[in-house]
């Protein structure tokens, strides 16, 4: 304040300074700032890691599934979230059509991520967060569910189903597998 | 040096520090029209605030923002810590209350006129403590990490997924990941304990200084106006006494209706339909209406539509008439806004979810493990078990605890207070077969010694515990690892459905919590209270009783009005 008041008296030079000082002011703050904060931010996105590959994991005796209806199989698999490493319980739903052939899917209804449920009696899927309704095959027969079921990868060895598990992201058309 | 120490003190102090200025500021006030006790929302606000503040630190010295801890965590100061269960409770009913009371101050703000020239700033302010608020109870509730919290989380960030473009990101941001996990509870934990409080802060200093520049509005009629009468102590002594309505509310409510216990999280639990939180089911409803592409409106549109008009409000209606009276277009507005929000909240609340599914009872065959499967159409008759769980069998994962693969010890579930209804309808699909609809009655089991199942209501002595820790361990034993009765061929057999994971952990917690209140006796029983609640209840309205008295007598002695 005391200084503002002599403003009137002083120099040209003077005050082309003091401007030039609130400019350099400003511009020092917002540098510093962005040199902080586009880390900081970033940090807070979390890391880019690539899709996480997973083990195959033993889900079943082929023999013991029963033919062409939905059985929700359930096994512990290892999972790696940060920096935990748990091993979980989880679920896939399975059908097998022939010995040979046998369709594993992810339990997480494509919409939002919820987990779908069988209905035995209208012979479908369906989803209880927003109705989404899915035919044995895994099509899309109703409901806000971008894409049909997602399938997992799995191969019989020594007559049992092997299954890897995968996270998919929810609510796109694709099926892009994410950490 | 004066003889009187006070004042010395207070001089020495204003010297260095202008603390009687300040003190003048805060408290010296003259309201136009007198004291009221409509106006003692404002402090209602405030006391719920700092209340949340005591009790959320207090939470905090318990509490472990873990996705393994959280909810037990939580549940142990709600059941063991002495009068836990009333900091849980009064931070839980204060958060709640909050709500409505920041509501019912706005609905004044907005009927006095308080938001129009010079005010807007008091005003603007306001909103935004109500946006703070709302994000306050957005991020509390995942944090007790059980079945509601958990999926009231899930949708909302969902919700912030579904904004065009930067949804992805903001999901991102919020999730600290694609999914909900460890990184989402820290990141609300932070938010909740940190973040929010700072901002809370600083837009009620905004709010408070904005307000005390330019007062109260007072009555809007103009003879009314022409008294005034003092803050302090007349407006005081009204906010403190609405104030000790609250915090006796608040107790009420915690003795009376304490907090649910939700279940812990089970995501595969299909049969639980995820809601919000009360105050955000007008949200909820909204998105029903727009589906498929329209969706973003829902989502993004419509809160964004709420907020503007709050934050336009003074400038839009420019209007200085403060007389409700005689802005009937404004009051029409507002009430039609609130008759809508009321509307959508209560259809949300009765709603039975987005989904027409019937009450969810998937086939228990499809939930049995391959060993089970063959005997799936009748699981009920499930064979004896063979010693290789199909857990074991199928993969040789280690398994979640070395308790599970022991047969005798319990298992996780028997730590975690379940939920009883919940556990009802998984008792409904998986044991009522066997033991009877309610555990009343086993059926005939023939070749087994005893020739019955084993009915659970009431259960056997030996399993039977007054303590629900010890009784829910005895339960789960039998639940984690089946038993096959003594007999020459029993037909039936218990499964062992936690070695065989045909139910989750959280299932087993939760049918042992039903169990129990067949037999009785509550899971969440509060097993150290400190105080009974009831008794601590009637202690405290008590002394409110007797000072009512006391403070009526000294009036009547001493002819104060
Ligand atoms: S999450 Fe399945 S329908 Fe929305």
């Amino acid at each position: 304040m005391e200084h503002d008041s002599q403003i009137p008296e002083m120099g040209h030079v003077e005050a082309t300074r003091r401007r030039f000082l609130k400019w350099l002011i400003a511009v020092l703050a917002a540098v510093n700032a962005l040199i902080a904060g586009i880390p900081f931010l970033r940090s807070l996105l979390g890391p880019s890691v690539a899709a996480q590959k997973n083990e195959w994991s033993k889900v079943a005796a082929v023999d013991l599934l029963p033919q062409d209806s939905p059985v929700d199989m359930r096994f512990m698999a290892e999972s790696g979230e940060a920096y935990l490493h748990n091993t979980v319980l989880r679920s896939v739903w399975v059908i097998k059509h022939s010995p040979e052939k046998i369709s594993v899917f992810s339990p997480v209804c494509t919409h939002l991520g919820c987990y779908y449920q069988w209905n035995g009696q209208a012979d479908r899927f369906e989803c209880p967060c927003h109705a989404s309704v899915f035919a044995p095959d895994g099509k899309v027969i109703s409901g806000p569910a971008p894409r049909p079921l997602d399938t997992l990868e799995s191969k019989i060895e020594n007559g049992y189903l092997l299954v890897k598990w995968e996270n998919f992201k929810a609510g796109v058309p694709t099926k892009i597998p994410v950490a | 040096m004066t003889s009187r120490p006070i004042e010395w003190i207070n001089r020495w102090i204003n010297e260095r520090w202008p603390l009687s200025a300040v003190l003048r500021l805060a408290i010296d006030e003259e309201i136009p029209g007198g004291s009221r006790f409509v106006y003692t929302d404002g402090s209602a606000v405030f006391l719920l605030f700092t209340l949340q503040a005591i009790t959320g630190i207090l939470q905090v010295l318990f509490y472990v923002p873990t996705v393994d801890h959280a909810y037990d965590s939580l549940n142990y100061l709600r059941t063991e810590v002495p009068f836990g269960w009333l900091i849980h409770g009064m931070h839980f009913w204060g958060a709640n209350l909050m709500i409505v009371v920041l509501a019912l101050h706005m609905t004044r703000a907005f009927i006095w006129g308080a938001y129009k020239k010079p005010r807007e700033l008091v005003w603007l302010a306001g909103v935004l403590l109500l946006l703070v608020t709302m994000g306050f109870s957005f991020t509390g509730s995942p944090l007790t990490w059980d079945q509601h919290g958990y999926w009231a989380g899930e949708v909302g960030t969902s919700i912030a997924g579904t904004i065009p473009v930067v949804g992805d990101m903001q999901k991102r941001l919020l999730r600290g990941g694609e999914g909900m996990g460890q990184l989402t509870l820290s990141r609300f934990f932070a938010l909740h304990t940190m973040v929010l409080p700072l901002l809370l802060v600083s837009a009620f200093g905004l709010h408070i200084i904005a307000f005390k520049v330019r007062g109260t509005v007072g009555p809007w009629d103009a003879l009314k106006r022409r008294l005034s009468g003092p803050f302090w102590p007349d407006q005081v002594y009204k906010d403190v006494l609405t104030g000790s309505a609250i915090f006796i509310l608040l107790i009420f409510l915690s003795v009376f209706v304490p907090p649910v216990f939700w279940g812990p999280v089970d995501i595969l639990d299909t049969n639980y339909v995820p809601k919000p939180d009360w105050n955000f089911l007008f949200l909820y409803q909204v998105l029903k209406y727009f589906q498929g592409p329209l969706e973003p409106v829902g989502t993004v549109g419509v809160p964004t539509v709420i907020v503007l008009l709050f934050v336009t409000l003074p400038f839009t209606d420019r209007n200085p008439e403060k007389n409700p009276f005689r802005r009937p277009l404004v009051m029409l507005c507002g009430f039609i806004f609130a008759v809508t929000i009321t509307a959508l909240t209560l259809l949300g609340y009765y709603s039975r979810g987005l989904a027409e599914l019937p009450a969810g009872s998937p086939a228990v065959s499809s939930l049995l493990g391959p060993d089970d499967a063959g005997a799936a159409k009748t699981p009920s008759v499930s064979q004896p078990s063979d010693q290789s769980a199909p857990a074991q069998k199928t993969g040789g994962m280690p398994s979640a605890t070395v308790e599970t693969n022991s047969r005798t010890m319990p298992g996780e579930g028997a730590h975690v207070i379940g939920n009883a209804e919940r556990g009802g309808a998984v008792f409904g699909n998986y044991c009522a077969g066997c033991h009877g609809a309610k555990g009343a009655g086993g059926m005939q089991n023939p070749g087994s010694d005893e020739g019955k199942v084993p009915q659970l209501n009431p259960v056997e002595r030996e399993i039977y515990n007054k303590d629900p820790k010890a009784f829910a361990e005895n339960l789960d034993r039998f639940i984690q690892h089946g038993l096959v009765p003594p007999g020459k061929k029993p037909l039936l057999s218990m499964p062992a459905f936690g070695d065989t994971h045909g139910l989750t952990q959280q299932q087993i917690a939760n049918v042992e919590a039903y169990i129990m209140s067949l037999n009785g006796i509550d899971r969440g029983q509060i097993v150290n209270p400190g105080m009974e609640p009831r008794n601590f209840f009637i202690l405290v309205a008590s002394v409110y009783i007797l000072m009512l008295f006391i403070q009526g007598g000294i009036r009547i002695k001493s002819g104060i009005p």
